[in-house]
């Protein structure tokens, strides 16, 4: 029976501790001080391993340690002894050792009773499991530790708030478990809500979630606080105890911030750019227009008023087309659609003003998605000054080359005159003779007449060269034969710093074309690359054939194809650039020193080439030389040659042996004259200038008449008559001049006792003339 | 971080402040007959810290000037013994002391009595309790009262010596529907806090 009762006993202390396990139910203790003897309840005595019996009965006061983990035993012994020494409480956690080796975490809380006299007489109090407690509280512990969350406590109508050791290190303050509110709130900022509002002390806080700003007295740093929390109810005293939590949101805070301060700027930003755009599109002076792809405008700036004379609103949602000068729409339309398809394009459309005339509008487009911007400029002015300009060059252009052609062929004239009168003279004279019956030395005349001719035709056709419309002697000729022939007056031409080569191609082809014209056009080239080599190099002559194909000639040559023989002088010089190439044919044109070129030499033998049915090419490298091949037809025939008709018979006055002094720096004009006035009877002296001429007219010497060139080297004829007049004022002169311009003032150049004949002269004009001064028939 | 860690090891600290505690519920009970109402004084914090330090940490919790009743004493160990409250707390604790029936200009003149009576109990409480459990007896000084902020209160301009620490009690006074807060330091010299730590020991020896 015994056993059966104490197994029931045994089962029922079992089930007792299980419940206590699985409760946590609490278990009371009662220290009689005086007494010395501890009485506790059998949960106390369950959870401290001992008889529930005998600790109900009363044991001594070691009982009350029994079980205590060896490592909390002295800290417990040293609270117990501060309750017995007079400590008002009492408040440990320590660890109870199990049955099963294991231990359990207690809280154990008591007070002390003190008698009248104020001396303690009695320690109460009751353990808690708070295993559970614990984890928890760790696990709470950890997870403040890591989120940095600190902890706090308030009991509302008090002063002071409980606090967690991070809650102290966010605060930048010492750490501590009870802080005065006061001291916290004075550290947030004034104008953020206070962690706890103390105006109405023992009334309920704002629950709400708050944010402050606090400067940490540790390191006077600002940091953004985020306040959460709730009310729970107060187990320990009445009233209500408002539990939360602060962290530090002082980064998200700051992101914010910055993130509302980027926003602001870009919104900044934004409006200012609009403002900008706005701006440029009002005050624009060119054009600025959107349009859809469809064609037809979206959106014009208010240049296009002033441009085009239509208010912007009027062309919005129009068709660009619309707007296009008539005559150009076709055009237009399909540059349109480039525009719309393309991404950028540049181009110069004219639009119709208001008024109906055209504007030139030069445009830049760019395509952006369903839209094309367009940006333009008015370029009507512009184009019309610039076809101005163009037309006022071409002007002074040809008034210059007008001007050149004018001294040139004033030039020219005096020496085809000088040419023409030593053939007419000598002609005359021959026919006098050949009527007198003197037909001795009339070689010489006829040698002279010839000389003379042969001059003139030779001038005559460098000018009919320079004009393009030569008449050329057109033959075969052997290209080799020719420029072989030249190669001693090449080297005459070059000198010894240029090195001649002169390669011809054996097979070379006859080429049909004028042999002088040609022997010029290939000395002219040979002078051309001498003077493109100032210090000397190396000319080559080559000659070759070529079969040009339609492949072989370039755009824009005058060039057919067919056969060829080329003549190409090369030189190792300066080179010419393209711009100088480009112009290198045109008349005047030229890179020589003033004085040294004519500007004639290419552009002779462009036309000569062109009207031979053939071309010039020049190939140039700047720096290292030049090479112009000449093409000329390649032929086998035989061009005849031309031949000229006589004058009739014609008798003039004869003189009567007065004496007549001829000044004329030309020889054969001098010698014809000479010879003319000797036939017709007079006695004749020569002078070749003044200088000879002075002596004779300050001589005692009889002279009837002075016959005198206009156009003498030195003194000219006009102030050589003066002279004359000054010593002889009753002599009789006569001017012969060649130069037109001379002859157009006839009264304002003649004196009286003067007479004036221009070259080209008969010699019967002249016999006449001289008849007429020396009897005094002249009007003058 | 404390200088406490330093002197004491951890179990000397939770006997100094058992010794403390025994100090400070003579104090509170003395308190409360006083004023006749419920007073809690929260278990206090020990630190041992440097005069600066001190003046530092009530620094930084205090926005406004402190009063103090000051107390020297001497036995095994000596120094000076400071209750230090907010100036403000002042009017509060004469008033929860000698209730509502007198005028302002009342309390302002009682203010300097009722706070050294004050200090009188708490510290003489505080101070014998220690003495008592650990067996000595310490003669203190008549109390006095002073006024500034901490660094005035613990000499720390005048004093370069760092010999000097301070015991430093961070202790709540909780007094219900008054809001009132304050500190216990006790100035020490290394000597006589070395003393102590021998009599902390004895204390511990004692009573484990």
């Amino acid at each position: 029976m015994d056993s059966g009762l104490n197994a029931e006993l045994d089962l029922a202390r079992q089930r007792l501790k299980l419940m206590i396990d699985a409760a946590g139910a609490t278990c009371g203790w009662e220290w009689d001080i005086p007494a010395k003897r501890l009485t506790a309840d059998a949960r106390f005595a369950a959870i401290t391993n001992q008889d529930p019996l005998v600790l109900a009965q009363g044991v001594s006061t070691e009982h009350f340690f029994n079980a205590i983990h060896p490592d909390d035993l002295k800290r417990v012994k040293l609270a117990v002894a501060g309750i017995l020494g007079g400590s008002a409480l009492f408040s440990r956690e320590y660890r109870l050792l199990r049955d099963d080796g294991g231990f359990r975490w207690v809280h154990a809380s008591g007070r002390a009773l003190y008698d009248d006299n104020d001396e303690p007489v009695k320690f109460i109090g009751m353990l808690v499991d708070i295993t559970e407690q614990k984890r928890t509280q760790e696990r709470l512990r950890i997870a403040q530790v890591a989120g940095g969350i600190g902890t706090f406590e308030y009991v509302s109508g008090y002063g002071t708030i409980n606090v967690s050791e991070q809650f102290c290190r966010l605060f930048g303050l010492h750490p501590a478990k009870v802080l005065p509110v006061r001291t916290l709130n004075l550290l947030i900022h004034p104008d953020d809500n206070p962690i706890i509002n103390l105006q109405n002390p023992n009334g309920f806080q704002d629950e709400s979630n708050a944010e402050f700003r606090i400067t940490r007295p540790d390191d006077g740093a600002e940091r953004w606080l985020a306040r959460r929390g709730e009310y729970v109810d107060d187990i320990e005293a009445e009233g209500r105890r408002y539990i939360g939590v602060i962290f530090d949101v002082t980064d998200a805070k700051r992101t914010q911030q910055r993130l509302r301060e980027a926003n602001q700027a870009l919104a900044e930003r934004a409006r200012e750019s609009i403002q900008e755009r706005n701006r440029v599109w009002q005050n624009s002076r060119d054009l600025l227009v959107v349009i859809g792809t469809d064609g037809v405008f979206r959106d014009v700036n208010p240049a296009w008023s002033t441009i085009l004379g239509t208010e912007p609103q009027a062309v919005i949602g129009s068709r660009v087309l619309d707007a296009v000068w008539p005559e150009d729409r076709d055009q237009i339309r399909a540059l349109l659609k480039d525009v719309i398809e393309n991404l950028h394009s540049d181009l110069e459309i004219r639009l119709t003003h208001r008024d109906g005339t055209p504007r030139t509008i030069s445009w830049t487009t760019s395509h952006e998605g369903d839209v094309v911007y367009a940006y333009g400029r008015d370029v009507t002015i512009e184009k019309e000054q610039r076809a101005a300009l163009q037309e006022t060059e071409a002007q002074l252009r040809q008034a210059q080359k007008m001007e050149a052609v004018g001294q040139l062929t004033g030039g020219i004239a005096h020496d085809f005159n000088n040419m023409l009168t030593g053939v007419i003279g000598a002609l005359s004279v021959i026919r006098r003779r050949i009527a007198a019956g003197r037909l001795d030395e009339l070689d010489k005349f006829i040698d002279a007449a010839t000389s003379s001719a042969e001059r003139a035709a030779a001038l005559t056709h460098r000018l009919l060269a320079f004009s393009r419309r030569q008449s050329l002697d057109r033959q075969s000729l052997d290209v080799k034969q020719l420029v072989s022939s030249m190669e001693d007056l090449f080297r005459r031409t070059l000198g010894e710093q240029v090195e001649l080569m002169i390669n011809i191609a054996a097979d070379t082809w006859k080429a049909v074309t004028d042999p002088n014209q040609l022997e010029s056009a290939i000395l002219n080239l040979v002078i051309n690359a001498r003077d493109a080599m100032p210090e000397g190099g190396k000319l080559t002559i080559e000659t070759t054939n070529a079969a040009l194909g339609e492949a072989d000639l370039a755009q824009k040559e005058s060039l057919q194809p067919g056969n060829y023989v080329v003549i190409a002088v090369s030189d190792t010089g300066i080179g010419m650039s393209q711009a100088t190439i480009d112009k290198a044919f045109d008349p005047f044109f030229t890179t020589k020193p003033i004085g040294q070129g004519t500007g004639l030499g290419l552009s002779m033998i462009y036309g000569f080439a062109q009207q031979s049915g053939g071309h010039v090419r020049i190939y140039s490298e700047t720096g290292l030389g030049t090479t112009v091949k000449l093409y000329l037809p390649g032929s086998h025939e035989d061009v005849a040659a031309a031949i000229l008709d006589e004058d009739p018979v014609y008798v003039p006055p004869r003189g009567e042996g007065e004496k007549v002094l001829v000044v004329e720096d030309d020889a054969s004009v001098r010698m014809l004259v000479v010879d003319v006035l000797k036939d017709l009877g007079y006695q004749v002296i020569e002078a070749v200038d003044s200088n000879q001429a002075i002596p004779l007219l300050e001589g005692k010497e009889r002279i009837d008449l002075m016959i005198s060139d206009v156009g003498l080297p030195g003194l000219n004829g006009r102030q050589l008559a003066e002279i004359a007049l000054s010593n002889r004022p009753k002599l009789k002169v006569l001017f012969i001049t060649g130069y037109a311009a001379t002859a157009a003032s006839r009264g304002d150049f003649l004196a009286p006792g003067m007479e004036m004949i221009t070259k080209p002269f008969a010699i019967d004009d002249l016999a006449q003339k001289v008849r007429e001064i020396l009897t005094g028939q002249a009007e003058a | 971080m404390t200088q406490a860690e330093i002197f004491l090891g951890e179990l000397e600290r939770d006997a100094l402040t058992e010794v403390v505690n025994i100090g400070v519920s003579r104090a509170a009970a003395s308190l409360r007959k006083m004023v006749n109402k419920q007073v809690i004084l929260s278990v206090p914090s020990i630190a041992i810290v440097t005069r600066r330090s001190a003046a530092a940490l009530i620094g930084q919790r205090e926005s406004e000037g402190l009063i103090a009743v000051q107390q020297h004493f001497e036995g095994p160990f000596s120094g000076r013994a400071l209750l230090i409250f907010p100036e403000s707390n002042g009017l509060s604790l004469a008033r929860a002391i000698v209730g509502g029936e007198m005028t302002e200009d009342e309390l302002i003149d009682m203010e300097d009595e009722a706070l050294t009576e004050t200090g009188n109990i708490i510290l003489n409480g505080c101070l014998g309790s220690m003495a008592n459990m650990l067996q000595h007896s310490l003669k203190m000084s008549l109390p006095d009262v002073l006024r500034g902020d901490s660094e005035h209160l613990f000499d720390v301009l005048e004093t370069s010596n760092e010999d000097s620490f301070v015991l430093f009690l961070y202790i709540n006074f909780s007094v219900r529907e008054h809001d009132i807060r304050g500190y216990i330091a006790m100035i020490m010299d290394l000597p006589s806090l070395d003393k102590l730590k021998m009599l902390i020991a004895d204390f511990i020896e004692r009573v484990t």
